[in-house]
């Protein structure tokens, strides 16, 4: 009766086991199953073999999935915070890149994690494979040569006045690039911000969607804007090496998207 | 890939025939107390595998090995990777590590010390130990750990107790060597083996195709 109570329990937590989407918690069903089916040992009076399948199907099984999960089980984000984008709403995420990016690891199986970093830190971190991948309103500067996604959002490059002194921007990106020499690079934005309002620098360079963020909170007022002449677009970035896995994933994912109209309506929700 | 599934499936059909016929030599066993007994032993299984059947035995340990020589040597042409910085894991790991390790590495030699005696032996007892070994992988970092243990060390240890084990075997098989010293003895190196065996493994994957 107990023999038989034991298999059924293994079999249910064997079909758990597979029918997860997190793997962690399939990890937890497989070790789950050990642990029952060493129980049907000892109830079929084999206490030696149940050991051995405790020992090593429940013990080493399981930390060497664990173990592998560490760092396979994750989809790391260094991001810098961009308002409709990828910003952080109290004590979660929110934004256009953080849902695409939700349904991504979704697909990969895989939990999400975000690093907020310095815009300087991404190329670093993706080198180093710290990171998988780049967002947060992510311009590739020209000296980066990172494997990008798509065009996601359509920006431009502008120069905003607000008195005399040098251009400032936030190192790393692509605003650096278009500094004239003299400009000033900071490590976000707001340390730009305080500049700006400390006077230290009398303008800055900046994409349209940070400048819209910034004029809607009121940290700099209505002013006028030049141009410059790029088309440029936010991208997503992944680690080198990582084009045939997660850029595929995130292509296709962004085709089904754009395909069913979800991309668009989750564009007028976020973008409007 | 069809003509080769199907020689596959032809060779295995015959094996299955060929044992089901009775061509294989089947050594006819004693009453189990008696074996028991015989080999100084209480527990019916060690008396059966590292008595009556010990060939299992030593041939089962043999393979075990040559799989570690297997995966040094397939491992090796492979380049080493950089060290990639550790995970952070919580505190919280970190003082369960500390805290269950110690008991871990005890009940491993426990089990095996009295794997004669009541269920147990040397193979999972080495599976336990490797376990704690993991936990603390888990905890500090695959390479802060294989600093701590040098790979000559390592190696000695394996080797030196399968040749170890390979005397004993000899003993008992040609000198009539039995007794319950002879089944801790035995399984206490079967647990030096096995857990040094299953570390040796991890930290070779580890090393070789990238820290985890």
């Amino acid at each position: 009766m107990i023999t038989l109570v034991l298999s059924l329990l293994a079999f249910g937590l064997a079909t758990f086991a597979l029918r997860q989407r997190r793997l962690l918690w399939g990890v937890v069903g497989v070790g789950a199953h050990s642990l029952a089916l060493a129980g049907v040992y000892l109830s079929l009076a084999a206490p030696d073999v149940a050991l051995a399948e405790a020992a090593i199907g429940f013990g080493l099984v399981t930390f060497v999935l664990l173990l592998a999960l560490r760092r396979a089980g994750r989809l790391v984000v260094a991001a810098t915070p961009t308002y409709p984008l990828l910003y952080q709403q109290g004590e979660r995420v929110a934004g256009l890149e953080w849902e695409i990016l939700k349904r991504l690891a979704q697909r990969l199986h895989r939990d999400l994690e975000i690093l907020w970093v310095p815009r300087q830190e991404i190329p670093r971190l993706l080198e180093a494979e710290e990171a998988d991948l780049a967002a947060g309103g992510f311009l590739p500067a020209q000296s980066e040569a990172l494997p990008l996604s798509r065009a996601l959002v359509p920006t431009r490059l502008v120069e905003v006045r607000l008195g005399p002194g040098p251009l400032g921007a936030v190192a790393g990106g692509r605003a650096a690039d278009f500094l004239p020499p003299g400009g000033r690079r900071f490590e976000d934005d707001e340390a730009l911000l305080s500049a700006l309002a400390r006077g230290s620098v009398g303008g800055a360079v900046v994409d349209l969607l940070r400048l819209r963020d910034w004029h809607f909170k009121g940290k700099i007022p209505e002013v006028q804007l030049s141009y410059f002449p790029d088309q440029l677009s936010f991208h997503f970035a992944v680690a080198p090496g990582e084009e045939e896995t997660i850029l595929a994933a995130l292509e296709e994912l962004l085709d089904e998207l754009e395909r069913t109209g979800e991309l668009e309506e989750l564009m007028r929700r976020y973008l409007r | 890939m069809k003509w080769a599934a199907w020689l596959v499936a032809m060779i295995l059909g015959g094996l299955l025939a060929w044992t089901s016929w009775g061509l294989f030599p089947r050594p006819a066993l004693p009453p189990w107390q008696e074996a028991t007994a015989y080999w100084g032993a209480r527990n019916a299984v060690a008396a059966i595998v590292l008595g009556a059947r010990l060939y299992d035995t030593l041939f089962e340990v043999l393979v075990f090995a040559m799989a570690m020589v297997g995966v040094r040597l397939a491992l090796r042409p492979l380049p080493k990777r950089r060290a990639r910085p550790p995970v952070i894991e919580s505190p919280l790991l970190e003082r369960a590590a500390d805290v269950l390790v110690p008991a871990i590495g005890v009940f491993g030699v426990y089990l095996a010390a009295s794997g004669h005696l009541a269920p147990g032996g040397g193979f999972p007892a080495g599976a336990i130990v490797g376990t704690g070994l993991l936990l603390v992988a888990l905890a500090r970092g695959i390479r802060a750990l294989a600093q701590e243990f040098p790979q000559p060390i390592l190696s000695q240890l394996e080797y030196g107790s399968l040749a170890a084990l390979l005397i004993l075997g000899g003993g008992s098989l040609a000198l009539g060597w039995r007794g319950g010293w002879l089944l801790t003895l035995a399984n206490m190196l079967i647990l030096i083996k096995v857990s040094t065996g299953a570390w040796t493994v991890l930290e070779h994957f580890a090393a070789h195709r990238g820290e985890v």
